[in-house]
């Protein structure tokens, strides 16, 4: 296993080089249908979160590859300095920024995934966003991952199943037989109107065999919203926490209050808004401060779900829709490039390197890493091994799944 | 089934297509993809409101009978050759005078601002304290106050042309504005500058339905955008590609219809083109001579020639004929019928009029594919509704830029470069609710509305004033507030008040104070509405007619028939009656109810 809790007692190439080892027991499935879950505690009250962090993050200012002259070399203005990392072992360190990172590496609560990308990578922020929420690279889907794993674990839909956090439904939700609760604002999440009004606001029209596929659509947001609205009010209005989820909550203190509500929620779902990690120009300062967002959101979140009793329960997925180019541009930034890091984080997750590392010396004719991981690895490990859905089902081909759960 | 002067005032077909069923208000399935014109016989009142929903931004009931007694090639060319149709009244933007000379150019950073003062002693026309405690105060002060005052500015020029949307004569100029802020769009967070958002507001308006080259030009050598895509950064030897990979992805061709490398010698021609303050300015010694090899044509390029080599491109036509047809008609568009659309365009060398005549006078654009499926934009629900209500200005109460941010369109902050997505992406349960919201704060208005061009809605701001007024110095009234109970302190919060030279959020604060000073209050007047005096000017008698009437006036979908019922039997509720004259002295609370349930409707939505 790679799976490395504390120091480095194997070197970094032993570690890496275990990766498909890990993937190989991984594929020893269970029986049809559902696959056997390694993991303690009970399937049905699984949670998956995903976090986005949109705009293209740059992954190697994220985990520093410090012991790498290359990276020095190639980033003369912007590569943190190796007094400036926070060290998790003898070759990478956390961006200054990231203590809550670290924190949760250290107590063995965050997997690191290398090279994540997808041939022939579109270096279109749309494009390739819609790529990782299709998890169809240069190809399509209808629907969105999270929406057939949504569809595998409850065909024909259920209530308040998948909650996306933003201001407009994300394409990775989008379902076949559900209707994501999508909402930004808690308080907000309300009809306003009088009490003579409330019988016609409790009613939805039936859209019979009305050919206006928009009103058809529009009457099943209705009833979404019917069902989901009071439950997510009442439990932010419910609501408390100790615990300091940093400046920019990223939504997960949300998420927690409707996990703390016991929501029937499976699948949540948040982003960045507004491409925030696109740092074209002048980043260092700027990229510090949204991975501080993140680590501080993720590590109080994680920190939240051990307070009401859930940690075992709960798996925070990040992702961005590509890295950015290795050598730093002119404007102390640097350019849309194309693998980059993803991490799992919570008590499940196995905490270590995951994936192949990029070479920094062999990049592509773009002066791009190439990827070494596909990032449909990732999800497939999180959907069969932590949802229990064989992945096949939802991304529609065979992954190689990375062992990364206790 | 109402009779008599209601429907003689909306012209009966529109009635009966209201509220008998679907087919007689869709139009023909069999006119789908159809671009014959339609005749003049088969113009009526529904199809005059469908246009002017779509080309404008919906009308009363009054203006749609004025259009359909016209016909429909009157209409079309009323709409299209808007030029000859007089728009005097309509105010210029009425300037705060917020701008100073020292502030232009604008670091792009506040850590770039304090690095220039350190450097040079000044910055932003302030100079450091030459001794004594955050002697770079000031200075960071001032990059606050223009962050601020250029962000509440902003504001009022969204407001002056949501009002411009409302009380136009020439409604297509502004629809086609707000298709091109879209289009092209650009977020006033990156540029920074108010002046530069109206100019390219002006520039989208100048060009809205004339030629799409001409456009795409005005738009590359557009300040605000040079701005907002790194021109400043795309020099000889360091080519920055943002704005080439967006010129071709987003303004003209699509992703798919070019390689990295196009992208990368389309960067080297645009080399050098940046802005001097609001002036477009070429600075000949960044620009690249070389030879570029763009879409298989080779020599020493510059940005007017990237423009010319796109335009040849058939792809373009493809392109922004498949935009526009989107925006105006509906999602679906086969490639047959794109490729009528875009011939149209080519062959009018991009004049945009030809191609939106077209559409506008097409059968499909009045088939039942397309009537009554458009999910409306948050500004076409806001201001539609307005127009709809007889409104011809933009109240104060509810505040046009919430209302619309809310919801999730704010114009000048569109969300990405990419534009609003549109379509059903406009709609989530959230967003549902909240857009029945909206109607409910016009028709009973909110008495704790707070205007927040005055107010902070930070609060964190807030609580740096209450300490500051309080006596506490600028560490202690800074403080994050959760650090003072003693809770867990994130490393986010231990980061803000580190350094000494400066304090950050007491800057953000004071910008705040300095900004409010000086930026022009926006007058919070709530909507004037009188739904009674419009049920006794339409001499509706009956419950029953009053809800048709509002029906008609507001929806273009008709509602199932156990909803109307419904609604007729609140409305017989609340009045205690449904005889309309036993009523009439206290109509208006229970027609604003009615109204509100309306607009809660998910067929409200639909234009």
């Amino acid at each position: 296993m790679k799976n490395r809790k504390r120091g480095s007692e194997l070197s970094r190439r032993t570690l890496l080089g275990a990766g498909l080892a890990g993937a190989g027991l991984g594929m020893m499935g269970g029986p049809l249908g559902r696959a056997a879950l390694a993991a303690p505690g009970d399937p049905d009250r699984r949670i998956l979160v995903v976090l986005e962090l949109s705009g293209g993050n740059d992954g190697l200012n994220t985990v520093v590859p410090y012991a790498d002259d290359a990276y020095y070399r190639l980033r003369p203005n912007i590569a943190i300095p190796e007094d400036k990392v926070r060290k998790i072992d003898d070759h990478f360190g956390f961006n200054p920024g990231l203590s809550g990172f670290e924190r949760l590496y250290k107590d063995g609560k965050m997997a690191i995934v290398h090279g994540c990308g997808y041939e022939n990578p579109s270096f279109s922020h749309f494009t390739s966003m819609a790529y990782w929420h299709t998890a169809a690279p240069n190809s399509g889907n209808e629907h969105g991952w999270v929406g057939r794993l949504a569809d595998a674990m409850k065909p024909g839909g259920a209530s308040n199943f998948i909650v996306n956090i933003d201001a407009t439904q994300s394409l990775a939700v989008r379902s076949r037989d559900h209707v994501p609760v999508v909402f930004d604002d808690p308080d907000k999440f309300a009809r306003q109107g009088f009490n003579s009004e409330t019988e016609l606001f409790q009613h939805v029209a039936e859209a019979g065999d009305d050919h206006n596929a928009s009103r058809r659509y529009l009457l099943d947001i209705a009833r979404g919203a019917l069902d989901a609205s009071a439950q997510v009010r009442e439990a932010w209005d419910k609501y408390e926490t100790p615990i300091d989820y940093g400046i920019v909550p990223v939504d997960m203190n949300k998420i927690a209050a409707l996990i703390a509500a016991d929501m029937p929620t499976r699948l949540y779902y948040t982003a960045f808004r507004n491409n925030a990690f696109d740092t074209h120009v002048h980043q260092g300062n700027l990229h510090r401060r949204l991975l501080t967002y993140a680590a501080d959101a993720v590590h109080a979140f994680i920190a939240d779900m051990e307070r009401i009793g859930r940690a075992d329960d709960v798996v925070v997925l990040m992702f961005s829709e590509f890295g950015r180019r290795v050598p730093e541009n002119t404007s102390l930034g640097t350019d849309h490039g194309a693998a980059g890091t993803m991490f799992l984080a919570g008590k499940p997750v196995k905490g270590g390197h995951y994936g192949e590392v990029p070479s920094l010396t062999a990049l592509d004719e773009g002066d791009n890493l190439d990827y070494t991981t596909d990032f449909r690895r990732v999800y497939a490990s999180a959907i069969e091994d932590w949802m229990g859905i064989y992945a096949t089902v939802v991304l529609g081909d065979d992954f190689p799944r990375f062992d990364m759960f206790a | 089934m109402p009779v008599g002067f209601v429907s003689t005032r909306l012209g009966a077909l529109a009635l009966v297509g209201l509220l008998a069923a679907a087919p007689a208000n869709a139009g023909h399935h069999a006119w789908q993809d159809d671009l014959t014109p339609i005749d003049a016989e088969e113009w009526s009142y529904d199809r005059a409101a469908h246009l002017i929903e779509r080309a404008g931004f919906g009308a009363t009931p009054g203006e749609i009978e004025a259009l359909a007694a016209m016909t429909p090639d009157e209409v079309v060319r009323w709409l299209v050759n808007y030029e000859s149709v007089p728009n005097g009244d309509l105010p210029a933007f009425d300037h705060s005078g917020i701008f100073e000379p020292g502030l232009d150019p604008f670091p792009p950073s506040r850590p770039a601002t304090t690095a220039l003062a350190r450097a040079n002693g000044e910055a932003l026309g302030v100079r450091v304290k030459p001794d004594g405690n955050r002697r770079l105060q000031p200075v960071v002060n001032k990059f606050f106050y223009w962050l601020r005052a250029s962000m509440l500015e902003t504001r009022r020029v969204g407001y002056w042309w949501g009002n411009r949307m409302l009380a136009t004569e020439r409604p297509l100029e502004e629809k086609m504005t707000l298709f091109w802020h879209g289009h092209f769009a650009t977020i006033e967070s990156k540029v920074r500058d108010y002046r530069k958002m109206l100019l390219q507001n002006a520039t989208l308006r100048r060009h809205a339905t004339g030629n799409f080259g001409a456009l795409l030009l005005a738009v590359a050598q557009d300040p605000a955008m040079l701005a907002f895509l790194d021109a400043g950064v795309n020099v000889a030897g360091a080519p920055n590609e943002n704005f080439a990979r967006e010129i071709m992805e987003i303004f003209s061709m699509g992703v798919g219809n070019y390689s990295e490398t196009d992208i990368r010698e389309a960067a080297r021609a645009f080399t050098g083109w940046y802005f001097d303050d609001l002036t477009f300015v070429v600075n000949a010694d960044q620009h690249d001579t070389g030879a570029k090899t763009l879409l298989g044509q080779s020599d020493d390029f510059d940005g007017a020639d990237v423009v010319r080599i796109i335009l040849e491109q058939p792809v373009t036509a493809e392109y922004i004929s498949a935009r526009l047809y989107r925006f105006f008609v509906r999602e679906e568009l086969s490639p047959e019928l794109n490729a009528k659309l875009a011939a149209i365009l080519r062959h009018a060398d991009y004049e945009l009029k030809p191609l939106l005549r077209a559409i506008f006078l097409s059968r499909d654009f009045y088939s039942a594919a397309s009537v009554g499926t458009h999910i409306k934009s948050p500004v076409e629900l806001v201001v539609s509704t307005y127009r709809k209500l007889g409104l011809r200005a933009l109240p104060g109460i509810p505040d046009f830029n919430e209302a619309t941010a809310v919801l999730g369109q704010a114009l000048f902050w569109p969300p990405t470069v990419a534009g609003w997505a549109g379509g059903r992406s406009w709609v989530t349960p959230g967003l549902l609710l909240e857009r029945g919201n909206f109607g409910r704060r016009v028709l009973f208005p909110d008495i704790d509305f707070v205007p927040h061009d005055i107010y902070a809605p930070d609060g964190l701001i807030r609580e740096v004033h209450r300490r500051t007024i309080a006596g506490a110095d600028i560490t202690s009234a800074t403080m994050p507030p959760v650090a003072e109970a003693g809770g867990m302190m994130a490393e986010s919060n231990m980061m803000a008040d580190r350094d000494e030279d400066f304090n950050t959020r007491y800057a953000s604060y004071r910008g705040w104070q300095m900004a409010i000073e000086r930026v022009k209050p926006i007058p919070r007047t709530a909507a004037v509405l009188d739904l009674a005096g419009m049920v006794r000017e339409a001499g509706l008698s009956t419950t029953t007619e009053v809800v048709d009437h509002m029906l008609a006036r507001l929806l273009r979908v008709p509602l199932g028939t156990a909803e109307r019922d419904m609604l007729i039997a609140f409305l017989d509720g609340e009045l205690g009656t449904s005889d309309i004259a036993r009523a009439d002295s206290y109509l208006e609370d229970g027609l604003r109810m009615l109204v509100h349930l309306i607009m809660s409707q998910p067929e409200y939505q639909l234009g």
